[in-house]
């Protein structure tokens, strides 16, 4: 059985679709069969991986099954792991949730068959509360939640956790900081005082705002695997050393 | 699915660049040189299921073993085929986003063990597509098909290599498959089919006598059950002397082996007699699996000598020279030898058939199991006429109904028959056993598996009356009388 992981946030622009893909690169590393579902219609996973963001017959296609989602998956430029591309119809990928009588157990019925193939399963996902969130909070085992130090993105965290905390079995959440400027008082405060006020616990590793985060675009390809040793490369290495460390 | 193509020299990643330009293009080229050692089973069963292994020599080959090929292999062992080096030049196949969309590689193998004339084999070009890029290789497969030299492989490189060594891709069969004529004389058929079951048992000695796996001994005991059935059955073909001789080495043959297969048949299905006990006292049956596996041991200790001796060798030889002067005999002392085969062997079969019919009408729930184990034993001589003369001379629509209504029997009878030899084993087994450490325990467990292979065998017998009735039906026994009528 594969452990699905979602990047969200509520948010956009708080370093989802780079943590997917540097996350799933790393597991994909070590050896472990990983699946990345690039579900935003905007593309940005599929972009980094050079692939075309295509999928025949749509999100509507998959959520009613009638496409085998097997025949859809790309293999990437890198061992063991492989892409599930975004599409452009995925913006409608709500209206198509919304036909069905248990709308949001649509995603895990998409990827039941890949259950065996995969150890890891990661599901970016785009920036909404909708239909799609609710549907991958039913899938995922677990919520990896990029938060950066600034009051806004602590209040949607407070709003994420008692989503993900509504459903009967609701995957665990796991935040982290994202974008951190270690230097910037504000920062600082911020975090610390995130860290005393809330209830749940932040991760350790932080992934830092960094010049190969941002040229991931140009080289499209994980930071891991073009500039391995640099502080984001090492901070994502961390992370996901966590984030195993946490689903046990 | 990977491509291959057969490409002549020169070759070169530079020319195969060209060609797929410029909607594709090739990443940066890296060279090799691997050894690989090709495996299949002695009857080719990974060839069969259209399968592939090959491990670097001194690998144990079934450490890389996908999961359908050792679905594909069973209990068989695997067996090197060839030994291929293999000097490649690779690149990365790439789309217009610069995607690596495929491996391409060119391999050029050379056969280390051929003589030199045979080493070299032919270049191959080989599109292998990253998962989702089917399409692109069949682009590329066309374009290379276009513009350069080269068609698509038509046997893989274990394939090719084989071939190059001398040996059949497919491996050794076991099966008959002679081809026989309705009107051929009876004689000449049945020393057709002797002599292929003679081969068969010729291949299957050497990997019997090393031990390689166990289907070398079921084969070969196999192939000698059908050619003592054909002995049997078609006595009036033979001369009466020599045959009575052979008949009995065959017969020698068969025992001084018995003993070995029985107890093969035990450790392989260990595990499912292992689980007809209740999970906690299952541990509890290790000491029998021991002693199971220290006799057979000495069985095939015993079998080694047996088959090795004098006797044995003799036997398949005056096989051989009662075959090779058969044509010349005179017809005199063989009342069936001119008549046609067809004859002789539907004849045959509605003997054998009449036969089981009244055997199994005396069978009742009373009766010892030793009826039940004649009825098996002309079963399997029915199975036997039908394979090998039945099959190749009538039409399969009218020989298939009757195989699988004895097969159903078969399986009744067969299932009784391994039941009770097992419980008779396993009751024989009790001293060795209780002398073992745990050997208290592995005693009660014992006579719980033995107790459920009595039940197992009492289910079996009640079950016998069903399938006995669709065998003697009314329908089948028309059926027998037209399809054999001779």
């Amino acid at each position: 059985m594969s452990k699905v992981l979602a990047t969200y946030n509520i948010k956009g622009g708080v370093g989802k679709t780079s943590a997917a893909v540097n996350l799933a690169y790393l597991a994909a590393a070590a050896g472990k069969r990983t699946l990345l579902w690039d579900l935003d219609p905007q593309a940005a996973s599929t972009f980094l991986f050079r692939i075309q963001p295509k999928v025949q017959g749509g999100g509507r296609g998959l959520v009613r099954l009638r496409t085998v989602v097997s025949d859809q998956i790309k293999g990437t430029d890198y061992e063991h792991l492989d892409l599930l591309p975004a599409d452009f119809s995925y913006r409608h990928l709500d209206l198509a949730l919304d036909s069905f009588n248990r709308p949001t157990s649509r995603l895990g019925r998409v990827l039941e068959p890949l259950q065996d193939e995969y150890d890891y399963i990661f599901l970016d996902c785009p920036p909404s509360i909708s239909l799609v969130s609710e549907s991958v909070f039913d899938a995922a085992d677990a919520l990896l939640v990029p938060i950066i130090p600034a009051a806004l993105s602590a209040r949607t965290f407070e709003q994420l956790e008692e989503l993900a905390a509504a459903g009967n079995d609701a995957p665990q959440v796991l935040a982290f900081w994202s974008m951190t400027k270690g230097r910037r008082r504000r920062h600082r405060r911020a975090m610390t005082a995130l860290a005393e006020s809330h209830q749940l616990k932040v991760l350790e590793a932080a992934i830092p705002t960094s010049e190969e985060v941002e040229e991931m675009g140009e080289e499209r390809q994980p930071v891991a695997a073009f500039a391995p040793k640099s502080r984001a490369a090492i901070a994502y290495g961390e992370l996901w050393a966590e984030v195993q460390d946490r689903l046990g | 699915m990977t491509v291959e193509l057969i490409a002549a020299e020169p070759l070169s990643l530079g020319a195969i660049g060209d060609a797929l330009g410029p909607r594709l293009r090739l990443g940066a080229e890296v060279r090799t040189s691997t050894e690989r050692v090709f495996y299949d089973t002695f009857d080719g069963l990974l060839h069969e299921a259209g399968l592939t292994h090959w491990a670097a020599p001194d690998t144990p080959p079934r450490r890389t073993l996908s999961e359908p090929a050792r679905e594909a292999i069973g209990v068989r062992a695997l067996l090197p085929v060839a030994h291929v080096r293999v000097r490649s030049s690779t690149a990365p196949l790439l789309d217009s986003l610069q995607k690596t969309v495929a491996k391409v590689s060119i391999e050029r193998p050379t056969l280390p063990q051929a003589s030199r004339a045979q080493r070299r084999l032919r270049p191959r070009i080989v599109l292998e597509p990253v998962r989702g890029y089917d399409s692109e290789v069949e682009h590329a497969r066309r374009l290379l098909r276009a513009k350069l030299e080269c068609s698509d492989a038509e046997q893989s490189l274990r394939e090719e290599a084989a071939i190059g060594l001398g040996t059949d891709p497919a491996g050794a069969s076991s099966s008959v498959d002679v081809a026989l004529t309705p009107t051929q004389r009876a004689d000449e058929a049945a020393a057709a089919v002797l002599t292929r079951l003679q081969e068969v048992i010729e291949q299957n000695l050497p990997g019997t006598l090393a031990d390689i796996d166990s289907e070398f001994l079921h084969d070969y005991r196999v192939a000698l059950r059908k050619a003592r059935t054909v002995l049997r059955e078609l006595s009036g073909v033979f001369p009466r002397e020599r045959l009575a001789a052979l008949r009995g080495e065959l017969k020698w043959l068969q025992a001084i082996t018995g003993d070995r297969r029985d107890l093969d048949v035990y450790v392989l299905d260990f595990e499912e007699l292992r689980a007809l006990v209740p999970a906690e006292q299952q541990p509890e049956l290790e000491p029998v699996k021991r002693v199971l596996s220290h006799r057979r041991g000495s069985a095939h200790k015993q079998m080694l000598k047996d088959l090795e001796s004098r006797r044995a060798r003799t036997a398949m030889k005056s096989w051989t020279t009662m075959l090779d002067y058969l044509p010349r005999l005179s017809d005199d002392d063989r009342p069936d030898a001119a008549r046609t085969i067809d004859d002789v062997s539907s004849e045959r079969i509605r003997f054998v058939y009449r036969r089981m019919l009244k055997m199994g009408s005396a069978i009742t729930p009373a009766s010892a199991p030793d009826a039940y184990h004649e009825l098996r034993k002309q079963g399997k001589e029915l199975r036997y006429l039908l394979e090998l003369f039945g099959q190749p001379l009538h039409d399969p629509r009218v020989v298939k109904p009757m195989v699988k209504a004895l097969k159903d029997l078969q399986d009744v009878l067969g299932r009784h028959q391994d039941r009770d030899i097992q419980a008779k084993m396993l009751r024989g087994l009790a001293d060795e056993v209780k002398a073992q450490t745990g050997g208290a325990q592995a005693l009660m467990a014992t006579g719980v598996l033995v107790q459920r292979l009595d039940d197992d065998a009492a289910a079996a017998r009640a079950e016998f009356a069903q399938s006995f009735q669709a065998f003697s039906s009314r329908e089948q026994r028309e059926h027998v009388k037209e399809a054999f009528s001779g």
